[in-house]
């Protein structure tokens, strides 16, 4: 709520331009993030070599027993921080709706299409104008429920190839190979996705680090998110009047 | 044992087994010939054999005396009652039977008596240097690689070799599965080969008689299925038990199981060796076999579900991978499996419908996502970047 100035402290000197920066992301969120990134990392490179054992370059390295051993046992303990920061994530969320304060403002809504379809018009030269976005766009949005859906199905494949015998006490047998299927084509197309979807999108169309600060600056805010930016200046005005 | 005290004391047992003499047994191996004529194919020996028939039967270092016909020998040694016995109280009998011994492929070449026998070279005798017949058959055996040499030199590297080199004088020599006097084509018929070697292997001989292999075999002398020697090789016998031939076994039931003109007249799927290639085990058999063929591993090879002399069709209800067995067969290696386990079992077919659902539906859910969700990311990734590029020079103009 709060976008505290960041002014300067020294007198006697002209006032410099002072930036407000606005909050993102709370610090519990970034660690998550950093927990992700770290998992799925570690998850990404130990598990290529496994997926694709017949090839060279895979067979390079894992050059003997041990390592094969020593490449599941990392891939393993990385599932596990992937699988802590799940269970955490969602027992966070419903934690907060049991409280009724778990924010909607990930959730997708049909302003979401109008925002698609307004800005394929702008980037097929159709508009002059971008859509106008409120805290998460459209495309972080999707972002996120991607990677809900991809890691849920990458945990839940991941434990019965990790416990086979346990599942098929109550599942059927078919399920193993159809996990290993979905375990390692998920992968692929969740480490895909990230690599150019996420990427582009933090990195290359503009950097975005608020996920590591926590903060975006004002000119962000107004020219990325100008409904949320909106938002939080009426409902300083509103606070401003009631003081 | 030798001298001529020796040599008399054999002229007199000579007499005094005579009558005894039909009882004893003949020459050890009468009826022994194994080894595939295929072998010989395109190796020296095969090239040897009609040369040396059609002028000189042998090298000549072998018979320097003029060559006894084999017709001298037989006017004493065509006698049954010819018998001698051994200082191990063993009988040796003395009898070469002249129907056998003209039905030999050495005979029909013209080799003579003395070329494995390189030491008599006339009457009387030497002294015999042996005390049991076979201690006779090792002192004798090794003339068979003066023509023989490659496929002598091969035994050296087998299974066999490292029985006798630990001391095991039960362990076969040439004339053990080819006969002495009486050598013919090994393999003729060809499940001859197998009850060569069933003579020792007496109990896997019999797992293999009554197997889907054997059965073919042993009935109509089926030319496709596998006889001992086709997985085990002739000579140069390895040992089975190794990590090496373990790991390498597979491909030896490829070398039938994937060919599909072979597999093709007997109704089987070519394509078991291929998907068992991509299967969870196969996978890992792969790795050890190009990476690590030395290190023991116990990811399954086809052996272990399909047995190994003992295979049987998948509906024999005697075989282990009939439906009715097959979680035993998982159990071996698996435990503690529950009764779903074996619906993991993609078994050697495609990926279809009605054998594998779970499979083929996440197959088919990952064919259409996999395209629905990067092509179109990528498309608009393209467009954002065409746009952006647009925008950038747009303000750079004046």
């Amino acid at each position: 709520m709060s976008a505290p100035a960041r002014g300067s402290p020294f007198s006697g000197r002209p006032p410099v331009r002072t930036e407000r920066t606005f909050q993102r992301f709370n610090r519990g969120q970034r660690w998550e993030h950093a927990a992700l990134i770290l998992s799925f990392t570690v998850l990404l490179l130990s598990g290529l070599p496994q997926k694709y054992r017949a090839a060279a370059w895979s067979q390079h390295i894992l050059a003997t027993p041990e390592r094969v051993e020593l490449l599941r046992t990392i891939h393993h303990w990385a599932a596990v921080l992937l699988i802590a920061e799940a269970a955490y994530h969602l027992g966070r969320a419903l934690w907060l709706m049991s409280r009724r304060r778990l924010s909607g403002a990930m959730l997708p809504t049909w302003g979401d299409v109008r925002d698609a379809a307004g800005m394929l018009r702008y980037l097929l030269f159709l508009s002059r104008e971008r859509p106008r976005f409120g805290k998460y766009n459209f495309e972080q949005k999707f972002t996120y429920w991607f990677l809900f859906f991809a890691i849920g199905i990458l945990i839940i494949s991941g434990l019965i190839l990790r416990f086979p015998l346990f599942f098929t006490r109550f599942l059927p047998g078919g399920i193993i190979p159809a996990a290993k299927l979905a375990h390692s084509t998920e992968a692929i197309v969740a480490g895909g996705f990230v690599l150019l979807w996420h990427f582009y999108h933090v990195h290359v169309e503009r950097l975005n680090l608020s996920m590591f600060t926590g903060r975006l600056s004002e000119e962000e805010m107004r020219q990325h998110h100008p409904r949320e930016y909106e938002r939080w200046m009426s409902e300083a005005d509103a606070e401003a009047q009631a003081e | 044992m030798a001298g001529p005290k020796r040599r008399d004391a054999a002229v007199l047992a000579l007499a005094a087994v005579a009558i005894t003499a039909a009882a004893t047994a003949p020459f050890p191996q009468g009826q022994a010939a194994a080894g595939a004529r295929s072998q010989w194919a395109g190796t020296p020996v095969a090239q040897l054999l009609p040369r040396t028939s059609i002028q000189s039967p042998l090298p000549s270092a072998l018979s320097p005396q003029p060559q006894a016909d084999s017709q001298d020998c037989l006017s004493c040694h065509g006698d049954p009652a010819l018998a001698l016995s051994l200082p191990s109280g063993e009988t040796l009998s003395l009898f070469i039977s002249p129907e056998a011994l003209a039905q030999s492929e050495h005979e029909r070449l013209g080799i003579s008596c003395d070329s494995c026998h390189p030491n008599i070279t006339g009457y009387p005798h030497p002294a015999a240097e042996f005390a049991t017949r076979r201690e006779l058959t090792h002192s004798l055996y090794l003339t068979c690689r003066t023509c023989h040499s490659a496929n002598y030199e091969r035994t050296l590297d087998s299974m066999h070799a490292q029985a006798a080199a630990a001391g095991r004088s039960e362990a076969p020599v040439c004339t053990d599965c080819h006969g002495a006097h009486d050598v013919r084509p090994p393999d003729e018929p060809r499940s001859l080969i197998s009850e060569t070697c069933g003579q020792c292997h007496t109990t896997i001989f019999q797992q293999y008689r009554d197997s889907v292999h054997g059965k073919a075999l042993m009935r109509g002398g089926n030319p496709d299925v596998p006889v001992c020697t086709d997985c085990h090789g002739v000579h140069n016998i390895p040992d089975p038990r190794t990590a090496q031939f373990r790991i390498q076994s597979p491909e030896l039931c490829a070398g039938c199981h994937a060919d599909p003109q072979l597999m093709r007249k007997y109704g089987l799927s070519a394509e078991v060796y291929q998907l068992y290639s991509v299967s969870w085990h196969g996978v890992d058999v792969g790795v050890y076999k190009s990476h690590w063929p030395g290190i023991w591993h116990e990811s399954a090879v086809c052996t272990d579900c399909h047995g190994v002399h003992d295979i049987r069709t998948a509906q024999d209800p005697a075989s282990r991978v009939n439906p009715d067995k097959l979680l035993g067969t998982c159990r071996q290696c698996h435990p503690t499996a529950g009764p779903n386990w074996t619906g993991a079992w993609t078994g050697h077919d495609p990926v279809s419908r009605e054998r594998t659902p779970f499979v083929f539906y996440t197959q088919a859910f990952y064919r259409s996502f996999t395209p629905a969700v990067l092509i179109p990311a990528a498309l608009y990734l393209a467009l954002q970047i065409l746009r952006a590029l647009a925008a950038r020079i747009r303000r750079s103009l004046p």
